[in-house]
């Protein structure tokens, strides 16, 4: 089986949970034979062409063109990537990952007539809740034309399931649920670090966006009198969230780390108490995968993929999505109860191992073999006389 | 030069069919493009096989004047600007222009309109190995006198990347080729004055050269 993904991101270009999804699904779907090319960007930093952990990964570089904004930078991505692939011979299957891929997997299905399936792993009206303005709704419209053309649309939970029938008009049964990995290296290497676990600390890991709710972190630590949090990443929020910590004068109980490598990152893990994800948007959520085998207690919002994952007071905490208040009582509830400690991270382990980039890989080969039969079965195709 | 483009270019040679790739056509009428197309493609199907996919409220496939006409309606509404929604509407261009391939079961000579059709023309000789050949009636630079702006920079760097991929261009005056030379660095052997049906069949036979 021969198939050609389509994504703007891949290593060494990685931006969010799209970019590590795609990765370890390629890896492990060429572990199991498929034939797997790998059409990505590339800044002039990484390879053309190169072939790494059996997947054939073909990168174009979009700036040979200006570009007015964003919306345009993909276009003309998505443009120097159909010419690509023209010479990348023929697949069986094309699949592409969100609206950043929507234009040349539409555009290569109806050319080669082959069919198109689609991982809708976020939208644009589940990041902002209102589309106001036109780079938004052409976004929010790119998406419903993907789920349109799609043969199948995959999404990493039932909450993303919903709502990409709900906002985007896809039919249900168009729609596979297949969740996402973690990967377990992290968790072995870690294997010793539980006794270096400081006391009472409370860790966030994550970008410094609005939907992430590292703000709501931050509230609860004002209402908390003795704990320390350690807030891992960056991103737009950060320097309000560092004049919302003096504000409320936690800003010495409050670090800031900042974009961290995984070493540095490990070694963070280590001294913490308790992993909090107060997400108000959050299709899965897979560093709660990470924190689990790790053996950290989560509390997360009862929200997105988040909610599927874990049942509250068995394997961790949830609280209410958006409220400052619960999560510092969830927070509170961890820190003072080793006990409840103890329980959570033992039933947390075993919950994570439900996961894996391999669960994932062959769910996904499943469903591109389900796809195949009923395109095999059908008369969509170029015609057996065709000259080209 | 690739194999099946260097396949398609001798089964040109015997000028099967030829299709035209547009924004507008009456009853779609947006500036003097479609008018000059209603004009010029009826003559065309006189001598050749054409075909039109064209911008449509609708997707539907009808004759006039011996033009088989391929509609593709737009398949989104909004966009921030120009440059992101021609994008988009050359996606849909191309579904009508791969229905029409895939129901001819072999691949035409493509002629696109501006840089506003220009998109899916590239797409076709990419995917197909299509000769393409492209009239250009203004560019960014004529229209707005300078690059003023990276909305302005962006089509021009698009209308550079089609002109560049086009097996011919076709100009109807020698100061839009004098234009095309000095703004584009195109060579002056790729570029045709064509101002009628006969001239432009002359030019579609010359993309050998």
């Amino acid at each position: 089986m021969r198939i050609l993904t389509i994504t703007w991101e891949y290593p060494p270009h990685i931006v969010g949970g799209l970019g590590r999804h795609v990765h370890n699904l390629s890896i492990h779907l060429a572990s199991k034979g498929a034939d797997v090319t790998v059409l990505s960007f590339t800044d002039g930093t990484s390879e053309r062409h190169e072939r790494a952990d059996g997947v054939e990964i073909v990168r174009v570089n979009p700036y040979v063109m200006r570009y007015p904004d964003f919306v345009s930078w993909i276009e003309g991505l998505n443009m120097l990537m159909v010419e690509r692939a023209a010479d990348l011979g023929s697949f069986d299957l094309i699949h592409v990952h969100d609206w950043l891929t929507a234009y040349s997997g539409i555009a290569l299905k109806h050319m080669w007539r082959r069919p198109l399936v689609a991982t809708i792993h976020a939208t644009e009206l589940g990041r902002r809740k209102v589309l106001s303005n036109d780079s938004e709704r052409h976004i929010h419209e790119m998406e419903w034309w993907l789920a349109y053309e799609a043969w199948k649309v995959i999404c990493c939970s039932k909450y993303m399931m919903n709502e990409v029938h709900s906002s985007l008009g896809c039919p249900i049964d168009k729609i596979s649920v297949i969740h996402n990995g973690y990967d377990p290296k992290l968790a072995r290497a870690n294997s010793a670090g539980m006794s270096k676990r400081k006391a009472r600390t409370v860790l966030f890991v994550g970008r410094l966006v609005y939907e992430k709710g590292p703000h709501l972190l931050v509230e609860a630590a004002s209402l908390l009198k003795d704990c320390r949090v350690i807030i891992v990443g960056d991103g737009a929020m950060r320097p309000y969230l560092e004049g919302l910590a003096r504000k409320l004068g936690v800003s010495d109980r409050v670090t800031f780390t900042g974009h961290v490598d995984d070493e540095t990152l490990l070694s963070i893990y280590e001294e913490a108490s308790v992993l909090v994800i107060p997400s108000l948007y959050e299709p899965f959520g897979i560093v709660v995968l990470e924190a689990m085998s790790l053996g950290i207690p989560v509390i997360v919002s009862n929200t997105g993929g988040l909610d599927e994952i874990i049942t509250d007071g068995r394997d961790g905490l949830k609280f209410q999505s958006g409220s400052p208040e619960e999560l510092a009582k969830a927070i509170a509830r961890i820190l003072d109860d080793e006990g409840l400690r103890a329980r959570l991270v033992e039933n947390a382990k075993s919950r994570a191992k439900e996961f894996s980039w391999k669960t994932t890989a062959d769910q996904t080969l499943k469903l591109y073999k389900k796809v195949l039969e009923e395109y095999n079965a059908n008369d969509w195709k170029p015609k057996a006389s065709a000259r080209w | 030069m690739r194999d099946k483009e260097r396949l398609h270019l001798a089964r040109v040679m015997k000028m099967r069919a030829v299709m035209h790739i547009s924004w507008e056509y009456p009853p779609w009428v947006v500036g003097g493009l479609s008018q000059e197309l209603k004009s010029l493609l009826p003559e065309i199907a006189k001598r050749v096989r054409t075909m039109l996919v064209v911008r449509g409220d609708t997707d539907g496939v009808t004759e006039e004047e011996g033009v088989r006409i391929f509609k593709s309606a737009s398949s989104i509404r909004s966009s921030p600007h120009i440059l992101a929604y021609i994008h988009a509407l050359n996606i849909d261009l191309l579904r009508g222009a791969s229905a029409a391939i895939h129901e001819e079961g072999s691949v035409p000579l493509v002629h696109t309109h501006d840089w506003v059709s220009g998109i899916a023309g590239v797409y076709i000789k990419a995917c197909f190995g299509a000769p393409l050949v492209t009239s250009v009636y203004t560019t960014e630079l004529t229209r707005s006198k300078a690059l003023g702006s990276l909305l302005s920079m962006g089509i021009f760097d698009i209308e550079r990347h089609c002109f560049n991929r086009s097996d011919l261009v076709v100009v109807k005056s020698p100061e839009m080729k004098e234009h095309l030379k000095e703004n584009f660095g195109l060579d002056g052997g790729k570029i045709a004055l064509a101002r009628n049906a006969d001239e432009l069949m002359e030019a579609y036979r010359g993309i050998q050269g």
